[in-house]
């Protein structure tokens, strides 16, 4: 099971989190994207090959989304990062 | 009694005798032998029966790569444990095993018959026969085949023994206790590393304990005496045996199985390490030749293992063909040691032509370089062919390759009949060579093709002859033929072991409401969905469930219900942009909602398609609380989390799961204003204080906050009243005692089921099933145009918009005196028996309404919007029949939602 | 030398004969009418196919290693056509007819044995989707029916559902023509027959580009050489990406890590092929004796073809709750595969967005079940450039155009179907 470095909470099991799916950036919520921004954006991944950038979801720990950069051939994990930069992510 | 036991010596326990059973007859060891070791020391040489040609089979070796001496054993539940090695089982009072795939017995079987047809039973022989005729593989050949194979028998009884799971981290972990694993774990120790040192023999200090060198035994046991002592005194290091390390994975991790002989039967370890260090040393090889698995041939070094560790004299008179010098030195001392005479050893250039013996070997031709033939009389043949190291664990993640350690020829392989280069499969050398010859050199298609390696014992003493073989026949380099992919476990690990207590109930944690034990003492009949246990009925006396929801449905429809709904999903959101993120989010109209107010609210997924549905309160300004189904309620919260983390961070919003922090009951029918009202002033006094899809906040009781919601699933008048969990028991008698005078009833999903499809309202898993868009749900002029949301793009794709597509339609039947099946597919014309037609939509939902009388269903139909009264047919094939239903409007009752608003 | 138990007997008898070689060592020329990349049972049936119903021979399959490699030698080996959505039964239950008279139609036994598949519903709401589904396959003329608690056990003598357990059994749908296949036997099948007609089959031959002008290919290239070529077939699972990517385009496919796992064989215990719905376990038993289990992938992409072990217990736990003997077997063997898995859980079969290449993808863990049907329609596709009814759907503009063929109704998320 891959060890995942959360930024919040450390080294933890795979088992604590979810797969999000390649890192990607929405279209614009403003009218102005088209079926075809929509359909690129969503039914393909990035262009990265071996190291790929992808979201995981820390639902056994902090609940945040993360960005992480792994090889798809070894597992290794090569980076991590938050998503959303500020601190206040708990609500009231 | 115990005939082939030597008087002394050995790492066994000789004042504690154990009698045990070996195909019912009783025999005695010591505490400290394996079954093998016990065995021999009975002078029982065979002990099984190989898988295909039913060949006397003895024991090769001494430790998991044994791959002949398979026996059951019966545990304490009277259950059969099939396929255990003999060389793994360590004695235990009252053992009793049983040798496998033999009838009627061991000595006399049937199968051994076999052997005689071996020429037309070759590798892959099943796939260029038994196609004749077509059904007879079914029905004839495939039978029979089956009875043959498989290893040992299973009884269908339950386990019974305990097992636990624990996890543990270090800094360094050392696979393999032996001189070398002690040596690196001491070295590891001594940098201040937390070390973990496991063996999965019971004893730690590996082979150099009994392996003793000629002229140097003296100084190898004291050096052993002495590493044992720095590893019992260094508090930095922890030695586990009896634990095999059986699976290399990502990131450290190693799974091991620990196994224990009293209470817990074995402990499945998680260990993470930081760095990994594989001390598994080396397995010796077995020799080709032919006749090499009669009884009494045995590995060189398990040979001296059964004499120095087990004090055990494994024959007579034993022929020496050890390709090493030092170890056919060593081998030759250690069986002088035990009294057994040598009669020969191979020499250079010899090979070993044939063996003979029945059930016990008893000689061994020889043929010299020069063509001589000699004959040996022996009952013993100690054989190696060298040793390969044991690289399992790390080929497992990928890394090293077979490799081999020090310089061996495995000679005179080949010709012969019966030279066999996989013990447990039955794979001989001319197997190797056929499936060369059909083209299968390929290492992996030489392994599928004859089943070589793919034992339990993974090949472990077959691979190197195998890698010798097709190096011959097919003139390519030894070190170039690489292994086939190593996978775990190194050794078979008990599947209970690996369940741990995650069994029966305990499998997955079961999630209650905080009504749950409330709702018990109402005498609740709960039903598992998902992760939750709902209430699903309440039964008064002993109705059958159709009697019960029809006498809950009829009160909720004429007096007033209560049902749990706690389990919907709850997020309270907060901030400055909190209705510009919802409005995104949600794709109907909602920007211009009032505080107080609540609305409908459907979340669509990028694509388009309908996600889930719910409500979105407006508390205060900048205040929310939104519901999401049941179902989907993990997902949303994601979901939400992703939009806001990942994609909008510029949004101030902030977002609270409270699905777990309110306990939420609905009241529901025409008397429910009135019994809010009882249970509080404040609340429901009239219509226009408190309408229709609002939301108010206040006291019960002046004790306990509680927030109500004038929503419907039901289609009666309804109130949601949420309060915060520990007050579940106090609201709910509360609502029982105050709602008696109102004919309260309470009831639970079945109930609402029935309501909700009565009213056309929408279900996760029916109607909203992934595929449908709003506009298939009839929701079409909820979707706003005005604004951008998600999916919004994607849903004008063409075939989104096509009205072809199925389309969500109410069905009655046209004779209502006829129900409509459940789960029935809608067809154009009157099915009958046989029929084979087009499909054009199913039903979603279908019920016996106990408020109109009728069967009723929901369904998506092609084009549906547009056939209103049309009639079509629903059939059941299932229920071999069909019945013709009219297309309706999906709310059959109070369409105009008067009942809803008073 | 055709097979038989006759052949089989006089090859035992004498001594010397050799049965020949179904994969004989070939050069491959320098140009073929048709190259099918993927040297799987997808690519060989339509080799095969391609020879049979067009006497098309001037072929060449391709694999970069030992033909099966892929995840035709890692499947579960079950066939059954009991899906929901039109499009994936109608191919899957063309694909079952003709399991049916394989063996017969190769000379190949590839062991199909249809002891029957049963999925169990957990609820009253699961098994009306299961009546649904099985009253859909009768429509279409295949045989199904929907089992009670009882029946089940009555069918499957070894199978537990009356000892209470966490996601108690309401029910289950049945497909007496399921079963099981020798996988191994199926890409060996094929590739004797598409040899025995003049198709060269080409292994441990990887591509590394193709030559495209115009949006046509014109040649591929390969450790071999450079082969020209009138058309081309992707049918290589897991690198099918990188095979589009080689040739200029991107597949809307994320490729999964999926797992399956053995216990030591035993003698006959299970009959039929079970699934578990409740976060998925299938089992069923082997010919050998071993039982085998598979479950849900592992919910993330891979190309290391090793997965988490936490996916082995999620499956095993789950096959305890209704074969409660199995805690006393071993676990023998684990392995992956590289699942392929689309957008919508669907494959993508049919022209790509170059002129002469076709695409045979995105089958995931749903695969092998459908190689004939895809054999057979793939070599029609190529054959007459006509697509036939039963691919049409498959087609790779549907996620542009909304026609999503979505089973299980999960959405663009891979790694959740």
């Amino acid at each position: 099971m891959l060890l995942i470095p959360c930024p919040n909470c450390g080294e933890r099991d795979e088992g604590e989190f979810n797969y999000g799916g390649r890192a990607r950036v929405f279209p614009p919520i403003e009218k102005t994207a088209s079926v075809e921004d929509w359909h690129r954006s969503i039914h393909f991944a990035s262009h990265e090959q071996g190291q790929v950038h992808e979201y995981w979801y820390h639902h056994g720990g902090c609940e945040c989304w993360i960005e992480v950069k792994r090889n798809l051939h070894n597992h290794e994990i090569a980076a991590v990062n938050a998503t959303r930069s500020d601190t206040d992510r708990s609500g009231t | 009694m115990q005939a082939s036991r030597l008087e002394s010596g050995g790492y066994i326990d000789r004042n504690s005798s154990i009698e045990f059973f070996f195909d019912g007859r009783s025999l005695t060891g010591y505490r400290g032998d394996t079954l093998a070791s016990a065995l021999l020391a009975n002078n029982v040489s065979m002990v099984a029966r190989s898988i295909k040609y039913h060949r006397p089979r003895g024991i090769l070796s001494a430790g998991l790569e044994e791959p002949n001496a398979l026996v059951a054993c019966v545990d304490e539940a009277g259950n059969l444990i099939p396929n255990l090695k003999a060389t793994e089982v360590w004695l235990q009072p009252g053992l009793k095993a049983h040798s496998q795939n033999n009838w009627p017995c061991l000595k006399i079987d049937v199968g051994a018959l076999l052997q005689l047809f071996s020429r037309f039973l070759s590798a892959g022989f099943y796939y260029k026969t038994f196609m004749w005729p077509p059904s007879g593989w079914p029905r004839v050949y495939e039978k029979l085949i089956r009875q043959v194979a498989g290893q040992g028998r299973v009884t269908l009884g339950a386990d019974q023994k305990y097992y636990d799971r624990r996890q543990t981290r270090c800094d360094t972990l050392v696979i393999g206790a032996g001189s070398q694993g002690i040596v690196e774990a001491l070295a590891a120790s001594g940098r201040n590393e937390s070390v973990l040192l496991v063996d999965q023999d019971s004893r730690v200090g590996g082979s150099s304990q009994w392996d003793l060198q000629p002229g140097d035994a003296g100084n190898q046991q004291q050096w052993l005496k002495q590493k044992l002592i720095q590893l019992e005194q260094a508090s930095n290091i922890r030695c586990m045996a009896n634990t095999l390390a059986f699976g290399q994975y990502d990131h450290g991790l190693v799974l091991a199985v620990e196994q224990h002989t009293s209470g817990v039967h074995s402990i499945y370890w998680r260990i993470r390490a930081k760095r990994i260090v594989l001390a598994t040393g080396s397995i010796e090889q077995p020799l080709i030749f032919p006749g090499n698995d009669r009884p009494g041939i045995m590995l060189a070094a398990a040979t001296r293992q059964y004499i120095y560790r087990y004090a055990v004299k494994p024959g007579r008179r034993a022929f020496l063909a050890i390709i090493d010098p030092a170890d056919r030195a060593a081998t030759a001392t250690a069986l002088v040691h035990a009294g057994v005479e040598i009669v020969g050893e191979l020499g250079e250039g010899e090979v070993i032509s044939a063996t003979k013996g029945r059930y016990r070997l008893k000689m061994v031709c020889v043929f010299s370089r020069h063509g001589q033939q000699k004959i040996y009389q022996c009952d013993l043949l100690c054989v190696s062919a060298g040793w390969s190291r044991n690289s399992d664990l790390s080929a497992q993640i990928g890394k090293d390759r077979f490799e081999v350690a020090g310089n061996s020829q495995n000679q005179a392989h080949g010709g012969g009949a019966w030279s066999f280069v996989d013990y447990q499969n039955d794979v001989q050398c001319s197997d190797i060579e056929s499936a060369v010859h059909e083209g299968f050199s390929h290492v992996e298609h030489t392994k599928r093709y004859t089943t070589v390696g793919m034992g339990t014992d993974q090949g472990k003493t077959s691979w190197y002859g195998t890698t010798q073989a097709l190096a011959d026949l097919t003139g390519r380099q030894f070190g170039s033929i690489s292994r086939t992919t190593m996978r775990p476990p190194y050794s078979p690990v008990s599947f209970g072991a690996l369940a741990g207590a995650n069994t029966d109930q305990h499998m997955v944690p079961v999630r209650r409401s905080p009504f749950h034990s409330v709702l018990e003492k109402y005498r609740c009949v709960f039903q598992t969905s998902g992760e939750w246990l709902y209430s699903r009925y309440f039964p008064v006396a002993d109705e059958s469930m159709i009697d019960a929801v029809c006498r809950e449905v009829f009160a909720v429809r004429n007096a007033v219900g209560c049902v749990d709904m706690s389990t919907l999903g709850k997020v309270d959101v907060k901030g400055a942009d909190a209705i510009r993120f919802l409005s995104r989010v949600y794709c109907n109209d909602i920007e211009n909602i009032q505080a107080g107010r609540l609305r409908y609210a459907v979340m669509l997924r990028e694509d388009g398609m309908v996600f889930d549905d719910g409500t979105v309160s407006c508390l205060a300004e900048n205040h929310f609380l939104i519901t999401m189904t049941t179902a989907n309620s993990a997902a949303v919260w994601r979901w939400l989390n992703r939009l806001l983390q990942v994609h909008w961070p510029e949004l101030d919003v902030q977002l609270t799961l409270v699905t777990d922090h309110y306990a939420s009951l609905a009241i529901a029918g025409p008397n429910a204003r009135s019994l809010l009202a009882d249970m509080s002033p404040e609340f429901g006094c009239n219509r226009d204080d408190f309408p229709f899809a609002s939301v108010r906040t206040g006291w019960l009781d002046e004790k306990v906050s509680c927030r109500v919601f004038s929503l419907s699933y039901s289609g009666e008048l309804s109130f949601e009243i949420n309060v915060p969990a520990r007050h579940a028991h106090w609201l709910y008698q509360r609502v029982i005692e105050l709602g008696a005078d109102h004919g309260v009833t309470p009831y639970g999903l079945e109930a609402l089921d029935v309501l909700r499809i009565e009213k056309g309202h929408l279900a996760v898993g029916t109607e909203i099933d992934g595929r449908t868009t709003a506009q298939d749900l009839g929701l079409g002029n909820m979707v706003a145009t005005h604004k951008d949301y998600i999916g919004a793009s994607l849903l004008q794709r063409p075939v989104l918009k096509d009205t072809n597509r199925l389309q969500l339609v109410g069905l009655v039947p046209v004779d209502d005196t006829r129900d409509i099946p459940t789960g029935a597919q809608l067809v154009d014309r009157k099915w009958c028996a046989g029929d084979v037609m087009n499909s054009i939509g199913r039903m979603t939902a279908v019920i016996n309404s106990p408020t109109l009388g009728c069967s009723i269903g929901l369904a998506l139909l092609k084009h549906g919007h547009h056939r209103f009264q049309d009639t079509l047919w629903a059939a059941s094939p299932i229920e071999n029949r069909s019945t013709e239903v009219r297309v309706v409007d999906r709310c059959f009752y109070d369409p105009g939602g008067s009942r809803l608003r008073d | 030398m055709k097979y038989s138990a006759f052949s089989l007997l006089q090859n035992g008898f004498d001594r010397d004969s050799r049965w020949p070689s179904i994969l004989p060592c070939v050069t491959p020329k320098d140009r073929y009418d048709i190259i099918i990349v993927g040297g799987g049972a997808h690519g060989l049936a339509c080799a095969h196919y391609l020879a049979k119903n067009h006497g098309i021979t001037d072929v060449l399959v391709l694999d970069s290693a030992w033909i099966g490699g892929g995840n035709t030698g890692r499947n579960t080996a079950i066939v059954r056509s009991d899906y929901l959505l039109e499009a994936s039964f109608k191919l899957k239950n063309f694909s079952l007819e003709l399991w049916k008279s394989l063996s017969q139609e190769l000379n190949y036994n590839v062991m199909y044995s249809p002891r029957g598949y049963i999925d169990l519903a957990h609820s009253d709401g699961e098994l009306e989707h299961f009546i649904s589904r099985a009253n859909a396959m009768r429509l279409s003329g295949a045989r199904a029916e929907i089992l009670s608690p009882q029946q089940i056990e009555s069918l499957e003598p070894s199978i537990n559902l009356h000892t209470k357990s966490r996601f108690p059994v309401s029910g289950g749908l049945f497909q007496p023509d399921g079963g099981l296949v020798r996988h191994d036997a199926v890409a060996w099948g094929f590739a004797r027959s598409a040899g025995r007609a003049g198709i060269d089959i080409v292994q441990n031959c990887g591509v590394s580009g193709f030559g495209v002008r115009n949006s046509r290919i014109n040649w591929v290239q390969t450790v071999q050489g450079k082969i020209h070529c009138a058309k081309v077939l992707i049918t290589a699972a897991g690198a099918s990406s990188e095979l589009a990517r080689l040739a200029g385009f991107e597949l809307p496919v994320e490729m999964i890590n999926v797992q399956a796992f053995v216990s030591e064989p035993v003698k006959p215990v299970l009959d039929k092929v079970i699934n578990y719905n409740a976060g998925l376990a299938y089992i069923s038993q082997t010919g050998k004796g071993e039982l085998v289990m598979g479950g849900a992938t592992d919910g993330y992409p891979s190309f290391a073809r090793r997965g988490s072990f936490a996916r082995i217990e999620d499956t095993l736990v789950r096959a305890l709750q209704i074969f409660p003997f199995l805690s006393n077997l071993r676990l023998m063997r684990h392995w992956s595969g590289t699942a392929d898995i689309p957008m919508d859980g669907n494959a993508i079969v049919g022209i790509s967005p170059l002129e002469n290449m076709y695409l045979n993808c995105g089958w995931g863990y749903a695969g092998f079940k459908a190689t004939p049907a895809v054999g057979w329609t793939m070599a029609e596709l190529l054959a007459t450039d006509q697509t036939p009814d039963l691919l049409a759907p498959f087609a790779l503009d549907r996620f542009k155009s909304g026609a999503l063929i979505d089973d299980a109704g999960i959405g663009p998320y891979p790694w959740l179907h």
